[in-house]
């Protein structure tokens, strides 16, 4: 019963944070603290609440007897509560971040904005949580208006109102799906309660697997259903953009985890290559167009779908062994996905808070006009590096962890397929895996360097200012949750294999054993890996008091000042690498997906010596052209001949309906 | 504990005699090309000079400038003391905890700190340098991954120890040869050597590696200089233990270590010839060569 008064405690906060914003939305300043204060407090009740579900057990109670889909009731089993304790992490940091971030926004619509932001983080939490077919849907539509909203929220920009429609319609098209899969269950199982949902046999079985990934698919941003993301999550204010990336997109790793965990049972082992299949292409092809980009909220936005990409080659890797009988390391696969949404949860968030600080002082989102911030912005600065070298995958931070457990799941490939078909698997994926990593890293390379490395490249970069304490304390938060769940990742991983054991018959935890405090490893015949990232640091500090300490014993200490060496002129902004340039040889290595259109303006005169030439290079997005642009000219195209039959004529009209009419009747009487 | 003691003896070991490798290198290279060339203990006297030595520091710089040594040389010390010099000697030390992700993945933090310095200063050099790096580990991380995968799928473990105890006993098969030529482009690049990268020079249009720390001098140069030579010492290493024929762990340890020995000077050599006999490639070529590894590791894969 406890569990019912924090989880209306949660509730009642949302609830007021969304009154009093509309409310007050007149005294903009009250507002903006009484609406975003009590999210936060709603975002820490629900952070106790799945704190009470792992300490007490699952969790349950009726929120209403009965309605006319039955009764509807919220059931936190360990699953529900771990994407709580995600959601309800980010969202106390998001929301915390947002009381300084929308200053910016009064006399801006602040009052509906802290609503709507409230609203939203509200439905996310009722999405994992609810337990009845309908009242999911309703949740999860409810999500959808509240950040289709947000992210128009500067609807005066076409820009905005552009990325908020494409959102609009490719997250019904998802939603579409996702009540087909839903719908195929219902029969078979004859209730709408989660509990009672059962899978239909044979081929219909199938189709739900495939609505289910489609469905989730399109919010999560896998490619090719992620056209609206990189869209949509640049243009929504930066505290909302931090949500959107960092945790509603994992809403949709829930409802598939709930679909191949517990509705549809194991399955073949197509489903799992269809699976690992999608995410191979989402984390390379994301990270490529992620690399790009010279917008940095935009950036960002394609690392989710690199990274949700990452997350479900976890997912895949589990559906494979759960299907050749294997649930240990079925169980380590979904623990290493697992570990991975709530590791993308925090940097994410962490890294579009930094770029919304630096987005506030220097009004721009074009890293190739930023640069030298770190001298004006120095904790955003360290906080901004700990997320970049935590989304690289780099030890000692959590990043690593998590694609280590990827990458020991992918390796144990050839135990559930045998013969050449699982050690090409194993080997094709650990080094695609191994690709996205190295391009990940070259990416944040480039970001960081360019925002704040080297001098200032425009006005507005060299009068940045840091950031207030309210938004820095957020990410100071966030960024030292990467570095105790990298460098600790055992307790957390005892968490994950207990929400994962329930659903897979068999305790992996037996499979994912901490061989002591330290250290992270499996005792399975497949796999041997044992990782120990605390040891890892002890090595890396080791190293660093050698080298310290080889500059005190040895050697002098003298440090001259003197301009870099550039042939003898003053170097200046100008002469920096850009990130056009950084990116350069890798744009080239892959033109073959990329397509590269260069395109070079020279102003006044000649070729080689105009006063001022600009360089361009326009990246050809292939699923755009292929599928998106297409089906929408043939949509356009159709309307267009179906405008045809309405030509105004009322007669014209009448000699329709009778004749189709006529058709029914002579089709009804069968001749 | 005891593991992490062992580990950091391992490190100073290699650390002490990576200089002498890249000596062993230097020396055989100059006498391939008819030159007399500087002893074998060369990089030790540089070394020593470069540690004595005043820096002079761009004032755009920031800490990350200054920190960026001591990272990659703490990650290429970590490094050495997880690869798997020891582990044949005895295998309960220190090396339980040494995995593959997590050895290359210290190689990558380094480089990720070097090359966020190289472009701290703000040169174009620098700039270029680090561009390339990352472009060029882009490339050799999946075929890194798949020619060592030829090693640890028979293994069953990414367990650098295990994967040294399945290397020692496996039979020299065809696969062997082709999982060998894999991981010996991989070495020319992540060594950088003249195929991918011209380890003598930093003044013409091919620099990668030499480019990127252009604006180091004095102490911190020493130290980047040392942390490459214990890279390429535990790269060189790694081929020896995992690819070349070898002695099985049954063997006394010093007769071992001996062998481990032959083989690093063996591998020494063959780079040193391998720099001497080819020409360096334009960058744009370097794809085409990491594709020469990845195919062959998949051979090899397919072959076993």
């Amino acid at each position: 019963m406890d569990f019912f008064y924090l989880y209306t405690a949660m509730a009642s906060a949302f609830a007021l944070a969304m009154a009093s914003a509309l409310a007050l939305r007149t005294r903009p300043a009250v507002a903006n603290w009484l609406a975003h204060g009590l999210s936060a407090i709603g975002s820490l009740l629900a952070l106790a609440g799945a704190a009470f579900v792992f300490s007490a057990g699952p969790q349950g109670f009726s929120l209403s007897g009965g309605t006319l889909f039955g009764p509807v009731a919220v059931r936190a089993d360990y699953l529900s509560a771990f994407f709580l304790g995600v959601i309800g992490a980010v969202g106390a940091a998001a929301s915390v971040y947002a009381v300084a971030y929308s200053r910016e926004y009064y006399g801006r619509r602040l009052g509906s904005m802290a609503a709507l932001y409230a609203a939203f983080l509200l439905s996310m939490l009722v999405v994992v949580t609810v337990s009845h077919v309908v009242a999911f849907i309703v949740a999860w539509e409810l999500m959808t208006v509240a950040s289709f909203l947000l992210v128009a929220h500067e609807r005066e920009k076409a820009s905005s109102s552009r990325a908020a429609y494409v959102y609009f319609v490719m997250t019904h098209i998802g939603t579409a799906f996702i009540m087909a899969a839903f719908l195929l269950l219902v029969p078979p199982s004859g209730s709408m309660a989660f509990a009672d949902l059962k899978a239909p046999a044979g081929w219909l079985r199938d189709a739900a697997f495939l609505c289910a990934l489609i469905g989730f698919g399109t919010k999560a941003g896998i490619i090719p259903l992620h056209v609206w993301l990189p869209e949509a999550h640049p243009a929504a204010p930066t505290h909302v953009s931090a949500v959107m990336s960092g945790v509603m997109i994992k809403t949709a790793i829930y409802g598939m985890a709930r679909f191949y965990l517990e509705f549809l049972g194991t399955g073949p082992v197509w489903w799992g290559a269809a699976v690992l299949a999608a995410a191979a292409l989402s984390s390379v092809l994301g990270v490529l167009y992620a690399l790009m980009q010279h917008d940095v909220k935009r950036l960002l936005a394609y690392h989710s779908v690199e990274n949700i990409g990452i997350i479900m080659l976890g997912m895949g890797g589990g559906l494979v062994f759960a299907s050749a009988g294997l649930p240990g390391l079925a169980g380590l696969a979904w623990a290493a996905a697992l570990f991975h949404v709530l590791n993308h949860a925090i940097f994410k968030s962490l890294l579009f808070m930094g770029a919304g600080a630096v987005l506030q002082t220097t009004h721009t989102r074009d890293i190739e006009h930023l640069g030298g911030l770190i001298r004006f912005m120095p904790y955003t600065a360290a906080f901004f590096l700990a997320g970049a070298v935590a989304i690289s995958g780099l030890p000692p931070l959590n990043g690593f962890a998590s694609e280590w457990l990827t990458f020991q799941a992918l390796f144990a490939l050839p135990a559930a397929l045998a013969g050449l078909t699982g050690k090409l698997m194993a080997a094709v994926l650990v080094s695609l895996l191994g690709l996205t990593g190295a391009l990940a890293a070259a990416c944040f390379v480039k970001v960081f360097a360019m925002i704040f490395l080297a001098k200032p490249r425009s006005e507005h970069a060299a009068a940045a200012k840091e950031a207030s304490g309210l938004m820095l304390a957020p990410m100071g938060f966030l960024a030292a949750l990467c570095l105790v769940l990298g460098v600790l990742p055992a307790p957390l991983l005892g968490l994950l294999t207990r929400t994962v054991a329930p659903f897979l018959g068999e305790a992996p935890a037996a499979t994912l054993a901490a061989g002591d405090w330290y250290a992270v490893g499996f005792k399975a015949a497949a796999t041997t890996g044992t990782m120990s990232p605390a040891a890892l640091v002890a090595l890396l500090l080791a190293g660093a008091a050698v080298a310290a300490a080889g500059y005190r014993l040895y050697g002098r200490a003298g440090r001259t000042e003197g301009e870099t060496w550039t042939c003898g002129i003053v170097p200046n902004a100008r002469m920096e690498y850009t990130a056009t340039g950084f990116s350069d040889p890798i744009r080239r290595a892959f033109r073959a997906i990329l397509l590269p259109k260069p395109d070079v303006v020279t102003e006044d005169g000649h070729r080689y010596f105009g006063r001022r030439m600009v360089f361009h290079v326009k990246i050809t997005y292939v699923f755009t052209e292929l599928i998106y642009r297409p089906a929408s000219r043939g949509t356009v195209a159709l309307a267009h001949f179906m405008k045809r039959l309405q030509t105004g004529s009322v007669q014209l009209y009448v000699g329709y309906i009778m004749a189709v009419t006529i058709a029914v009747l002579v089709w009804s009487t069968r001749w | 504990m005891m593991q992490l003691v062992a580990g950091l003896a391992q490190a100073a070991l290699v650390a002490a005699l990576a200089p002498l490798v890249a000596g062993l290198i230097k020396t055989a290279k100059a006498r391939l090309q008819s030159r007399r060339g500087p002893g074998i203990l060369q990089p030790y006297y540089d070394l020593a000079k470069f540690l004595g030595k005043d820096s002079v520091v761009s004032p755009t710089t920031s800490w990350l400038f200054a920190v960026a040594p001591s990272v990659y040389f703490a990650a290429a010390l970590g490094a050495a003391a997880l690869s798997p010099v020891l582990a044949p000697l005895a295998s309960g030390l220190g090396m339980g905890l040494a995995d593959l992700f997590m050895l290359l993945y210290l190689f990558a933090l380094g480089r990720f700190f070097l090359a966020l310095a190289s472009l701290d200063a703000g040169s174009s050099f620098g700039g270029m340098g680090g561009s390339r790096e990352m472009f060029i580990a882009v490339l050799a991380e999946p075929a890194i991954l798949l020619a060592l995968l030829a090693v640890a799928l028979p293994a069953k473990s990414t367990g650098l120890t295990a994967m040294a105890a399945s290397a020692a006993g496996a039979k020299w098969a065809l696969s062997e040869v082709f999982a060998a030529g894999a991981f010996f482009i991989v070495l020319l690049a992540e060594t950088g050597r003249i195929p991918v990268d011209n380890p003598d020079t930093h003044l013409e249009l091919t620099m990668v590696h030499e480019g990127m720390i252009l604006e180091y001098s004095g102490r911190p140069l020493g130290l980047i200089h040392w942390a490459v030579a214990i890279k390429q010492l535990v790269m060189i290493t790694l081929f020896a233990v995992f690819f070349l024929p070898g002695a099985p762990f049954s063997w006394p340890p010093l007769a071992q270590a001996a062998v481990l020995a032959v083989k690093v000077a063996a591998t020494a050599l063959a780079l040193a010839a391998a720099e001497t006999a080819t020409n360096k490639m334009r960058l744009f070529r370097v794809p085409a060569f990491m594709t020469v590894s990845g195919v062959l590791a998949l051979l090899a894969l397919v072959a076993r």
